[in-house]
């Protein structure tokens, strides 16, 4: 090789030394990613940081949250006036179906081989909300939880029939994802405060997008609210139908199953589109957060306006069949959840009721939506009645991870 | 030993700009980079337990990753339009406005003509230039360190027969 050649390949590795030495992120993408990554994390990791920070003593570390090593929690839920309707029913009003209610896969999930998602994470179920579902009133303040022992038995019926059903499956959304959610509203990028992955505005409208949240357990979620006074939705019907209109004009109704349930005091309304799953062999499953309570996407109205708007991020699932447990074997783990109590004064819960239900497990760069068994019942205390779920994974254990 | 490990975020914010350079070098894009780079770190932050010092630095571990994201990241997306570019020998795009700023406007070319290099002439000059040993390279790339230097060599060459074309 001649000298100047030496000289020229020379210079060019040069160049690419300083390329690669002084081609970074953008301002702020470490930190940002660095947010994402803790909010991310699984229990293990933060207890296992936590205990590096003890041992070593120069890094502080967030508490473990005591809900994210729980397989089954028993959630029990106050209520002064029994919040009752929509569980374990039909729940709300008028149903549309994106795949048609016929269908038992989810619109649009790439569909894998049974158990295709390896070992599962259990759901991640945390105590929290108290509301009921279709009874809250806008504003409403929560009942009580219930915080002594509480026996368990279990009175109703609970048929399976299928052998498996599906998990669905999202990957992480990144900051490029949500601006393409952005501006398919036609909104563009205003900054990315913490704990988000952009706030972004249209001329009327402003849209803030994050991702996963480890707890309380949350899917990546868009919030929308108008800038200034929004007009009324020019549209006849009830409050569900000016929901579906104001979702509808900006893009935003659903591509899943739903059903759909209004709530009203005064002007003030708040119409939700509960969240489903189909599942072949047993019809719709409704999506429940950590305390057991159906969600999906949510309107607030006043005087026909809307005022906010809360939902999923649209993301792409994939779903692969995976076995799941026997109803027997779901009335046992959920009996099996409630501590041995001896000794009068403890009361009893009869659970009556039992649903497939599906619940959000967070896992990293991937959740999982999976199956569970949602049991239902009541107990009375000092004359106050008060609503008990246990939530019970479906999958079977030896699918779980955790 | 876990208390013998060092913390992930130290590795983190040691590594997060080299990684990125990386996987920028391979995608010519820097909100796809962003994406593949955030990738690369939560997968391996779960791995990390699993992570075992004596068998490999945290360095080409962090790369491997980045490399095994990358490479997911062409099957999954970008294949076909890598091949579209480089076979019209077209400029890679920057979509991202703010990211200009970001990087150094005259090296973006020279990245540029890097991602459209074969496979593995691509890997060991960015592999190389990332800080990695010929060993590890080597190591990453399956082939000896004598190996791996005669690789980057020849990649340096056509990279450098590239730029020329480009400028006659």
């Amino acid at each position: 090789m001649s000298e100047p050649e030496d000289l020229e390949l020379e210079a060019l590795q040069r160049q690419l030394d300083d390329a690669f030495e002084t081609t970074r992120p953008r301002a702020g993408f470490e930190d940002e990613l660095w947010t994402r990554m803790q909010a991310h994390r699984p229990a293990g990791t933060r207890l296992r940081d936590a205990w590096l920070g003890l041992v070593q003593g120069i890094r502080e570390v967030p508490a473990v949250p005591m809900a994210a090593v729980a397989a089954v929690l028993v959630v029990v839920l106050g209520a002064g006036a029994l919040v009752y309707s929509g569980l374990g029913r039909g729940g709300g009003a008028a149903s549309t179906a994106a795949g048609g209610a016929e269908s038992a896969a989810q619109p649009g999930a790439a569909v894998s081989s049974l158990g295709a998602f390896g070992r599962l994470p259990s759901p991640a179920l945390a105590a929290g909300a108290t509301r009921g579902p279709s009874s809250a009133q806008p504003g409403a303040a929560p009942a009580a939880d219930y915080a002594g022992l509480v026996a368990l038995k279990w009175t109703g019926k609970l048929v399976l029939n299928m052998g498996t059903a599906p998990v669905f499956r999202y990957q992480e959304p990144s900051t490029n994802a949500a601006d393409q959610f952005a501006t398919s509203l036609g909104a563009i990028l205003v900054s990315r405060p913490a704990g988000f992955l952009g706030s972004y505005q249209t001329t009327d409208l402003s849209v803030r997008v994050r991702g996963t949240i480890q707890s309380p357990v949350s899917e990546p979620t868009f919030i929308i609210l108008p800038i200034a006074s929004v007009g009324a939705i020019d549209a006849a019907g009830g409050p569900a139908d000016l929901a579906l209109v104001f979702l509808a004009e900006h893009s935003l109704a659903p591509s899943w199953q739903y059903t759909s349930d209004a709530v009203s005091a005064g002007d003030v309304s708040k119409v939700t589109l509960y969240r489903q799953f189909g599942v072949t062999g047993y019809g719709f499953a409704y999506l429940v957060d950590g305390t057991g309570q159906r969600y999906g996407l949510e309107v607030d109205l006043k005087g026909g306006r809307p005022t906010a708007a809360t939902g999923p991020l649209p993301l792409s699932l994939d779903s692969a069949p995976y076995a799941i447990i026997t109803a027997d074997e779901a009335v046992r783990s959920a009996l099996a959840s409630a501590p041995a109590v001896a000794g009068s004064g403890v009361p009893t819960a009869t659970l009556t009721t039992a649903e497939l239900v599906y619940s959000l497990a967070v896992a990293g760069d991937h959740s999982f939506y999976e199956p569970s068994i949602l049991f239902s019942g009541t107990f009375t205390v000092n004359g106050t009645t008060y609503v008990k779920r246990v939530l019970v994974p479906a999958v079977n254990p030896s699918q779980r991870s955790s | 030993m876990v208390a013998d490990r060092q913390p992930f975020e130290d590795l983190y914010r040691a590594y997060l700009g080299r990684i990125y350079a990386y996987v920028r070098a391979q995608v010519g894009s820097s909100a796809d980079a962003e994406d593949i780079t955030a990738q690369v770190f939560m997968n391996a932050y779960q791995a990390y337990a699993r992570f075992e010092a004596r068998h490999t630095t945290p360095a080409a571990w962090l790369f491997r990753i980045a490399r095994n994201a990358t490479l997911d990241h062409f099957r999954a997306h970008g294949r076909r339009e890598r091949l579209r570019r480089t076979i019209e020998h077209q400029p890679v795009a920057e979509e991202d406005p703010s990211g200009v700023a970001e990087e150094r406007i005259q090296y973006r070319a020279l990245l540029g003509r890097v991602a459209q290099l074969p496979e593995r002439q691509r890997d060991a000059i960015s592999l190389r230039h990332s800080g990695l040993s010929f060993e590890e390279v080597g190591a990453l790339l399956k082939c000896s360190e004598d190996a791996a230097k005669m690789l980057y060599h020849r990649a340096v060459k056509a990279l450098k027969e590239a730029v020329e074309r480009e400028s006659v």
